[in-house]
């Protein structure tokens, strides 16, 4: 949204969510865990590797017309922790969202384990504890398989 | 105190495992002041998975206490085979018995018997998940012969990614410091990652080699277990390394005097049939021991202890 004399070249958006900061290159997958394809209908934009005085170079998406649910904003910071959810009415920023990893998920993803518990027919959620964030492990409740980053982008 | 279930040996203390340990000694030396404790009493015995010493045993536990078992033996003769879930099999075993015993091949069935079973549930073993009563009676065959396990040498081999006695040994071990424990097994089958990470949590360490001759003089246990075919996803691995571990008396010809040799059996080859009268041979007491250990871990789970 900058051109190289770093002036803004994408306009406002009346209504809508602007995801600010994220880590460069990661704008196309969290576009993915937003359900944003070719057949939204309003209007998307998206910068990838743009000049950024904190973290030297971000992505930036704008999506007109949609609001996050709680699971995509959890999903969002595992994707991307270092992003800002701005929410936009009246082309203003309404809301500041700071992503903050949870210390625990459910229902988020399935377990990599098939025969965990989680994966067949009984009457409960997944549900796992992240015991670490940097590097990301997340930790199944029932079987106590561990899910790490890579496998997590791939499967979100 | 007691959890409501056994499906994890790191639900319990050490002070309470050394517990089943006395009462186990107890029985042990005096049987038959506990024949009659549990009189009236049902053992359901739930195995969707083979099984010859878990099952035989708790059912001799019970008998022994005075108490009955009811149950199956095969997934096929179960409601499972009709696609019944592991919660409505709780919670109708509920009714027909005062404790259960369950082995399934699904892992993490233990938050299942939280939410459902209202009688004590012990795990008979889950998938490659945990064996946690195998453990117990695995560990009282060391604290009979050593009487602690501060400073023993301990080597661990074999299968030690699918097989589900591993991660409930290791975890009980873990309770106490100053134990040596020599991992040996194929880069294939190392130890999983989630099992490293439980054991880096609570500061316990260990050593990790591919070869049982780099470490035998030092043991003082050498636990060996199978490389279990049904567990492998692909047949080809299975093949490829079953013989990789195969001990003969020759393997262990410079091995210390006091060294015991276990094995959670049933073995497949592991252990040449020339080491069952060898004086460190120790598989055969081990499986006798899960009796003793059995009784102790069904009174404590009644609360009759």
């Amino acid at each position: 949204m900058t051109d190289e004399n770093d002036k803004l070249i994408v306009r406002k958006i009346q209504e809508g969510t602007v995801i600010d900061r994220i880590p460069p290159g990661k704008a196309l997958k969290v576009l993915e865990i937003l359900g944003i394809d070719s057949n939204y209908p309003y209007t998307v934009a998206l910068a990838m590797r743009v000049p950024s005085r904190k973290m030297s170079l971000k992505d930036v998406v704008k999506i007109k017309g949609k609001a996050l649910t709680e699971q995509e904003i959890q999903k969002l910071s595992f994707i991307a922790p270092t992003a800002t959810v701005n929410i936009i009415e009246n082309f203003n920023v309404k809301e500041k969202v700071l992503l903050k990893i949870p210390d625990h998920v459910e229902e988020f993803i399935d377990c990599l384990n098939p025969n965990c518990v989680s994966n067949t027919h009984e009457p409960i959620v997944s549900s796992f504890d992240i015991v670490s964030k940097d590097p990301l492990i997340l930790r199944c409740t029932y079987c106590d398989r561990i899910i790490e980053q890579q496998y997590l982008t791939r499967k979100l | 105190m007691r959890p409501k279930h056994l499906f994890s040996v790191r639900e319990i203390s050490k002070e309470y495992m050394e517990g089943i340990f006395s009462l186990a000694s107890s029985i042990e030396h005096n049987p038959k002041d506990f024949a009659n404790i549990c009189e009236g009493k049902i053992l359901a015995t739930l195995f969707f998975e083979p099984s010859t010493r878990t099952k035989m045993s708790f059912e001799s536990a019970m008998l022994r206490l005075g108490g009955q078992f009811l149950g199956f033996s095969s997934a096929k003769v179960s409601s499972a085979a009709k696609g019944e879930s592991i919660a409505d099999t709780f919670r109708m075993i509920n009714s027909y018995a005062h404790i259960a015993v369950i082995r399934h091949f699904i892992e993490g069935i233990g938050e299942i018997a939280q939410k459902f079973a209202s009688i004590p549930v012990l795990s008979g073993g889950t998938g490659t998940q945990e064996h946690p009563t195998q453990a117990l009676l695995d560990m009282y065959t060391i604290h009979k012969e050593f009487r602690k396990f501060e400073n023993l040498n301990i080597g661990v081999m074999g299968d030690l990614l699918y097989g589900r006695t591993i991660p409930s040994l290791l975890f009980s071990l873990a309770k106490y410091d100053n134990v040596n424990v020599h991992l040996i097994s194929p880069p294939a089958l190392k130890i999983r990652k989630n099992v490293e990470l439980r054991l880096q949590e609570s500061g316990f360490s260990y050593r990790m080699t591919e070869n049982l001759i780099d470490v035998i003089d030092d043991l003082d246990v050498l636990y060996v277990t199978r490389i279990q075919k049904e567990r492998f996803p692909d047949q080809t691995d299975y093949e490829r390394l079953k013989g990789a571990y195969h001990i003969k008396p020759e393997d262990i010809q410079n091995a210390k005097d006091n060294l015991i040799i276990l094995h959670p059996l049933p073995r497949v080859g592991e252990i040449d049939y020339k080491i069952d009268e060898h004086k460190s041979s120790r598989y055969f007491q081990q499986a006798r021991n899960g009796v003793w250990v059995r009784m102790a871990l069904i009174l404590k789970f009644l609360d009759l202890d």
